[in-house]
């Protein structure tokens, strides 16, 4: 069975991206299982010359390295990605690499008609860079509107035709997984293009 | 005009914080920045509001009170860097003071993409419903290889760029004013003055009537403070009350200390009142502010106090013209802060320019030419002032005129008091 990390996109104590997660933890437990991973208690990167990983991050990162591929969840921010995120995403992408082409299936809520569109986007640009370089699931989009009132009592998602499209994009992502494992002739060089990279120099 | 430049970096060294000083030393003549870093600003977390903390209000403080905004971001993953968006966060939260405010986009960047992607993540978020700022269009300005743009002081060495940056720069302070026409004037609602001190502060000494004549006497032995030869220590020195007095004393000036509670706490007693320039007696200390000033100058007062608490000024300064020809007596209105920024009253120094006017001409053989008007300073010293004030409110012609009456009023005011 294929092993999954789950990313919670927010520090906040309250978040439906988390339930969206947790529901996806129930409702796919037969098909693979995903551990809900919290970026909470990430501390603010500030670039350390010494490029000393904090432990949390470490830990992370090793369960990242380890995972067949990553969930985030994120919520829009100001047209963007949480800044918690993002300073989660600075630290995974600072002398270690673990998203380095790591399969990665992005989605969101949000309180709004738009469920993060925009945050989405942005994230799909940020895992692009270089020292990043995730293999995100393409043309693939799973946005929660009115995410409050998405979940019934047992934080099930209430609107059918949400769980069976992402029914569909977990198959879907299950599939990319296996795609993107065969293509790895070029791991072993991503990785050390990432790891050599250097804005210093480009 | 008042710009805020803020460095989009947590880092200790950063190309975009050389590039804002720059912007600061090279463009001084046109504009004045204030440069703020965001090092300390925590993490954003909607669970643990931190809106309050002395650091986000600084900034927001100083945001409200500038007429534009200048940004310089570098560009980490493709995006902004996550302190940037945390702040901009926490100033699309509770507080919002970049609603409506003009900003201006700048970043450096190592490789020649010159922080592209960065800035227009940036302006996506600044459009955001909550920060809602008023981003300038085109003028885009970034600044690629930046490890060989500056030369060994600090400056920009290629000319077509400097020339650049400052055509970007003109652009902001037009459309700084187009934004003020959109806006129409300003309304700045800031709380009221509490002039007769019924609050209280951490320093308020509690249970001494105010307005009582040797409510220094009692106050003191209330807390008992110290004095003669006892020694105290300051921020940067070593002194006895007493040297502290005739230290104090023998400035050239009247000093007044009132808090931030407008508690009159302090005057340097060298002459009887009828020999002041603005009369203090003994049993004033300890007033209320509001017991110091005629109930019809309140108003002014409060107004005065409002300017310098929200850091709309940062002194207010007036000349009384009732002492003669032979004199230029000015009240001058400080703000005083803490370390961390917070208000902390008002220092109020009145002191007779004229000497000092005087001694510099005979120093330098130099003569005043011209009428009354130049012999006073008057008018440019009127111009310094409408200046401060158009900076503070990019204000209107409407506004402009109403400060000036007010200023009047305080002046009139001030004779009296």
């Amino acid at each position: 069975m294929k092993k999954f990390i789950g990313l919670v996109g927010t520090n906040s104590n309250k978040s439906t991206n988390r339930m969206l997660l947790q529901f996806m933890q129930n409702h796919f437990s037969s098909k693979a299982e995903i551990e809900i991973v919290e970026i909470r208690d990430i501390p603010v990167f500030n670039k350390p010359e010494d490029k000393q990983i904090p432990e949390i991050v470490q830990v992370i990162a090793d369960k990242i390295d380890t995972a067949d591929g990553v969930i985030i969840s994120t919520p829009e921010y100001d047209h963007a990605v949480p800044a918690s995120l993002m300073n989660a995403l600075s630290w995974f992408s600072y002398g270690i690499f673990p998203f380095v082409d790591k399969p990665v299936m992005i989605t969101g809520a949000s309180y709004g008609t738009l469920g993060s569109s925009r945050a989405q986007l942005h994230l799909r640009q940020i895992l692009d860079a270089p020292e990043l370089k995730a293999r995100i699931m393409p043309s693939s989009e799973f946005l929660l509107s009115h995410s409050l009132q998405a979940f019934g009592e047992e934080n099930q998602l209430n609107n059918q035709d949400q769980v069976q499209k992402l029914e569909g994009l977990f198959e879907d992502f299950l599939a990319f997984v296996t795609i993107t494992n065969q293509l790895n002739h070029a791991h072993a060089q991503n990785k050390k293009e990432a790891e050599n990279f250097s804005w210093e120099t480009i | 005009m008042k710009l805020v430049g803020i460095v989009g970096s947590n880092a200790e060294v950063s190309y975009n914080r050389t590039l804002l000083k720059f912007i600061q030393k090279q463009f001084s003549s046109l504009i004045d920045i204030e440069i703020i870093e965001i090092k300390d600003v925590p993490m954003f977390n909607q669970s643990d509001d931190q809106t309050n903390s002395p650091v986000i209000q600084n900034i927001n403080r100083k945001i409200l009170n500038a007429d534009g905004v200048i940004i310089a971001t570098p560009e980490h993953n493709h995006t902004i860097p996550a302190g940037l968006k945390s702040v901009l966060e926490w100033l699309s939260f509770k507080i919002h003071p970049l609603e409506n405010k003009p900003v201006m986009i700048v970043g450096a960047s190592y490789y020649d993409q010159g922080s592209s992607r960065a800035q227009l993540h940036l302006r996506q978020i600044l459009d955001a419903p909550g920060v809602n700022a008023m981003v300038l269009p085109g003028n885009e300005f970034l600044l690629g290889k930046v490890k060989e743009a500056f030369d060994e002081n600090e400056n920009l060495k290629d000319q077509g760029t400097v020339g650049f940056l400052g055509s970007c720069l003109e652009k902001f302070i037009q459309f700084i004013k187009v934004v003020a026409v959109i806006e129409g004037p300003k309304k700045i609602e800031l709380e009221p003055e509490d002039l007769y001190a019924t609050g209280k502060i951490d320093t308020t000494i509690e249970g001494v009537d105010m307005y009582a004549d040797d409510w220094l006497e009692q106050a003191a032995e209330k807390v008992g403070a110290v004095e003669g030869n006892t020694y105290v220590k300051l921020d940067r020195g070593l002194l006895t009350v007493d040297q502290l007095n005739y230290f104090l004393a023998s400035m050239p000036m009247e000093l007044t200390y009132a808090d931030n509670n407008n508690q009159f706490l302090y005057y340097n007693q060298t002459k009887p009142a009828e020999e002041m320039l603005a009369a203090r007696v003994p049993g004033q200390v300890g007033n209320p502010l509001a017991k110091c000033h005629p109930e019809k100058v309140h108003k002014n007062v409060g107004y005065v106090i409002q300017q310098l608490r929200s850091g709309a000024m940062d002194a207010f300064r007036v000349n009384v013209p009732t002492h003669g020809p032979d004199k230029y007596v000015v009240h001058n209105y400080q703000a005083m802060h803490d370390k961390e920024g917070n208000f902390a009253g008002i220092n109020e120094f009145i002191l007779d320019f004229k000497p000092i006017i005087d001694w510099y001409l005979k120093q330098t053989g130099q003569t005043l030419i011209g009428d009354v008007d130049a012999v006073s300073g008057a008018s440019a010293k009127e111009k310094d002032h409408k200046e401060d004030v158009d900076a503070v409110s990019g204000a209107s012609i409407s506004e402009k005129e109403e400060t000036k009456e007010t200023v009047d009023a305080v002046s009139s005011a001030s004779v009296k008091g």
